[in-house]
């Protein structure tokens, strides 16, 4: 009885959420359809777009809507998942040559902080440019928006390991691997999962922008061709809806992983005082928010 | 030279000598944080460093931990400097706050200095057992730290300092943040702790009832510049339980300890 209050009482504001932002949709779709002379363009009502996903009429290609969302995604997606994966091992392993020697990391952070600083529609032709490749592109624009978070995320949980912890090591005559693969690479891996949560709908998002560049395929692409009106509007809007998802559900997937790879935080003592890990948790949450 | 005093047959096993540390403040200047200690710890001797903050007693361990190099003086722990039992791995420390590894086990908590030491999975696990027998947290060896309450990571902490059989067991201010209770119910459980493994402890602590319950020697230190300003000899009766608090000779104790500190401008 208790366990199923306490459910309710977790899933409640998500649950209000969503309903207040249905309610929303809708009042504006009402007020679209009348006003507007082509009110799909603006605002379609949500029964329009559950409708056109479920629609086997085909819109182009020989193709339902959904199919074709779904069979774009894909070149979308691995493209992002691979340029993901790439920033996050070399996010990681620069967060440790930075670690490593000061000198490092006073070089590298301020390129760092540039490179955060350009839009990515100022950077995304550049890169094709370079690369003359859609797909590489879309992999490297990925990589780059991955490669920020997961970096100065990892550094910054490095950078906040007690002194004590440190003095431990050295009492027991810890040598430097001792110290990193025992002590600041455990420490730092929810720091780096922050990081993670961060990075994934963006890498999404970047893969989805490089596709509008050129007309070869993926979401961007057929985002722009619906917006053209060479398509169906519902298709536009279905990528809407559908890259929503996949960007929330992408962030959440990194939680997930977080939980698997860390046991001990799923531990937590009811009713006991904040400890110093709560405050640890808080105030990497802080410094993230300030820094994105 | 032990047979020079008749009272002291006991062998010495550490030697501190005209022992100080001066730091540079913020401006530059020098700032004495300890000066002049001479001090010799008995084998197997349960010795604290009290005073207040300022007084120099935790830089005093540091410098017995290695943690910090003396700017004068010198220390020796048998015939070996500091720097030589550390890299021989044979100190226990155990800090005012329990540094524990929040994503190991308790168990695996008390085996890191096994596993930087490079000792062996089963000989590492028979050890960590013994350990969490001997602090009473058997049952709690795969909990996580932040399941615990803090006194029980504090005996996960003083688990983890015996479990290299150090030489040595260091302990700056560990009880200070539990409550009284948990407290003095930790205090009696190192005095067994203690009795069993014969350690030289070298205990840090603000609390003079704490350094007088515990000791067999209380050095009282004072501030500005910080030194050893007297040592009071405790020669209440072991095995001491809480009792022994409530007694007239206890009293005496302590106020002795009160009237050898030297506040000067505290």
């Amino acid at each position: 009885m208790k366990n199923w209050k306490k459910n309710v009482l977790k899933w409640l504001p998500m649950l209000i959420w969503v309903l207040v932002i249905a309610v929303i949709w809708e009042i504006g779709a009402s007020v679209v359809d009348v006003t507007k002379r082509t009110p799909e363009n603006v605002l379609p009502h949500l029964y329009q777009i559950v409708q056109a996903a479920f629609s086997s009429k085909p819109v182009g290609s020989g193709m339902t809507a959904s199919q074709l969302v779904l069979s774009s995604a894909g070149k979308t997606l691995s493209r992002a998942a691979i340029g993901f994966l790439i920033g996050t091992i070399s996010g990681f392993i620069m967060a440790l040559i930075m670690k490593l020697s000061k000198i490092a990391e006073k070089i590298i952070f301020p390129y760092l902080m540039i490179i955060q600083m350009i839009p990515i529609l100022g950077m995304a032709p550049i890169i094709l440019s370079i690369t003359g490749d859609i797909n590489t592109s879309r992999v490297v624009i990925a990589a780059i928006l991955t490669f920020y978070p997961v970096a100065t995320g990892t550094l910054a949980g490095f950078n906040a390991i007690e002194r004590e912890k440190y003095d431990l090591m050295y009492s027991y005559a810890a040598n430097k691997l001792s110290i990193y693969t025992k002590v600041l690479i455990p420490y730092s891996i929810p720091y780096f999962f922050t990081g993670l949560k961060i990075a994934a709908p963006m890498a999404i998002t970047a893969s989805i922008l490089v596709d509008t560049l050129q007309g070869d395929g993926g979401l961007g692409t057929l985002l722009s061709q619906s917006l053209k009106h060479a398509m169906s509007i519902y298709v536009f809007w279905l990528i809407v809806v559908f890259g929503a998802f996949v960007g929330i559900f992408s962030s959440k997937l990194m939680g997930i992983l977080e939980w698997l790879f860390t046991p001990h935080k799923r531990f937590r003592k009811t009713g006991r005082k904040e400890t110093q890990h709560d405050t640890q948790t808080k105030k990497r949450e802080e410094c993230f928010s300030k820094s994105s | 030279m032990t047979g020079i005093m008749v009272k002291d047959e006991r062998e010495i096993e550490i030697r501190i000598k005209n022992l100080g540390m001066t730091f540079k403040d913020n401006q530059g200047n020098d700032v004495e944080a300890l000066t002049g200690v001479n001090l010799d710890i008995y084998k197997g001797e349960f010795i604290s460093l009290l005073g207040p903050s300022g007084c120099g007693k935790t830089t005093l361990l540091r410098m017995v931990a290695d943690l910090l190099e003396p700017t004068a003086g010198s220390v020796h722990i048998g015939d070996r400097l500091p720097r030589e039992v550390r890299l021989d791995q044979k100190l226990g420390i155990v800090f005012q706050s329990p540094v524990l590894f929040d994503w190991r086990t308790v168990k695996k908590n008390v085996e890191l200095p096994l596993e930087v030491m490079k000792f062996g999975k089963a000989k590492r696990s028979q050890i960590s057992d013994s350990m969490l027998e001997m602090v009473g947290l058997t049952k709690f060896a795969d909990h996580y730290p932040n399941q615990l309450s803090g006194g029980m990571q504090q005996r996960v902490n003083i688990a983890r300092a015996l479990a290299v059989r150090p030489e040595l067991l260091l302990m700056d201010e560990p009880f200070s943040s539990l409550d009284e209770f948990t407290k003095e119910k930790l205090h009696e459980d190192l005095l067994q702790i203690w009795k069993k493994t014969n350690k030289t402890v070298i205990f840090v602590t603000h609390n003079i009832q704490e350094a007088v319950f515990l000791s067999d020697r209380v050095c009282v230190l004072s501030p500005h510049p910080g030194r050893l300003s007297g040592i009071v000899d405790v020669d209440l009766p072991r095995p001491r339980e809480l009792k022994v608090k409530e007694t007239a000779k206890f009293n005496e104790l302590v106020s002795k300890v009160r009237n050898t500190f030297d506040g000067g401008s505290l």
